[in-house]
């Protein structure tokens, strides 16, 4: 109701008023490719945002790529130091029939590949985010 | 390409008969940029006629609408749909020109440091006498906000609220700078006597 009032009240425009209104009146400026413009500024850069993650993950690998690559090889010359009987694991932990005694290396790219998908995954979510 | 070229002609020909509130919703949930293409189409007029009157020149005003709809949309899904999007667009519009005045000044601080001095310090302003229209003159007695404030209400009609919710001002201190705009042009202008169009 109150709103009701006010909008009845600036519609009761005095000659002043409309004096102002017809000096402060305008022509309508024509687009002239003015809002095509925008829109290909604006689709250009959602392209760029698009790309934006894939190429940095990109890039981020090939970067990583030999430093992680290093720490593999550090990690198992580093665990050929460790007992081998820490690293060995009995056969009646895995399904198979005869006993299996994991290689020194493998087990450092287990810990390297969870870690890197650890990564990966908070990674993609910080960028999205 | 052909086909493209018409899908395009169909789809702003059905953009047409949509209502500004859809096509916010349109451009903010789907990203559509035809969506948001028509509604810079349907306001780009009274957003470039408002700044063409606060900015410099036309050319810097240009500029500044421009930026203003890039601005608006990155901001669309802020747009709750209370108040019309004209407001809204000219509260958006009005900020980046604020914004850009306050940038200007400060690198203009920055040559008066180093001992430049302005040749021109304002294009409309410094026009000559016959140059100057009668908008310009009244324009001129008024200060930013008076400026700001009474375009958008006699030449982009907007309401007291609605300008409100544009400058972040309350409703009643709109109405007492119409006020004094009105009041300050009367006692610069005899505009009783102004023959106009």
């Amino acid at each position: 109701m109150t709103s009701k009032i006010i909008n009845m009240v600036e519609k009761l425009k005095d000659a002043e008023d409309r004096l102002l209104e017809s000096m402060f009146a305008a022509e309508p400026i024509a687009d002239g490719g003015f809002s095509k413009r925008i829109v290909t500024h604006i689709r250009r850069r959602i392209w760029v945002r698009r790309l934006a993650l894939p190429v940095a993950m990109l890039v981020g690998g090939l970067i990583a790529f030999k430093p992680a690559m290093q720490l593999v090889t550090v990690s198992s010359t580093l665990l050929g130091v460790v007992p081998r009987e820490f690293l060995e694991i009995p056969a009646s932990v895995l399904p198979q029939v005869e006993s299996v005694t994991f290689g020194v290396p493998l087990i450092p790219m287990i810990v390297l590949s969870a870690m890197v998908i650890v990564a990966g995954i908070l990674g993609t979510r910080l960028l999205n985010e | 390409m052909a086909c493209d070229g018409a899908w395009e002609i169909v789809q702003s020909a059905t953009l047409l008969e949509v209502d500004d509130q859809s096509l916010v919703t349109l451009a903010v949930v789907s990203q559509d940029t035809a969506a948001y293409g028509e509604l810079i189409r349907r306001h780009q007029s009274r957003v470039r006629n408002f700044l063409r009157k606060l900015a410099a020149d036309p050319v810097e005003a240009d500029d500044l609408s421009q930026e203003a709809f890039l601005h608006a949309w990155d901001k669309l899904q802020t747009y709750s749909g209370r108040g019309s999007f004209i407001g809204w667009l000219l509260k958006v519009a009005y900020t980046t020109f604020l914004q850009s005045k306050r940038k200007s000044k400060r690198y203009s601080e920055v040559l008066n440091e180093v001992g430049y001095v302005a040749e021109q310090q304002s294009g409309r302003y410094t026009q000559d006498a016959d140059e100057v229209s009668d908008l310009d003159k009244l324009l001129a007695v008024l200060t930013e906000e008076e400026r700001a404030i009474m375009v958008m209400s006699y030449a982009c009609g907007l309401s007291h609220r609605e300008i409100g919710d544009a400058t972040g001002l309350p409703v009643g201190t709109v109405k007492s700078i119409i006020f004094r705009g009105k009041k300050k042009i009367r006692t610069n202008f005899d505009i009783k006597d102004h023959k106009h169009g």
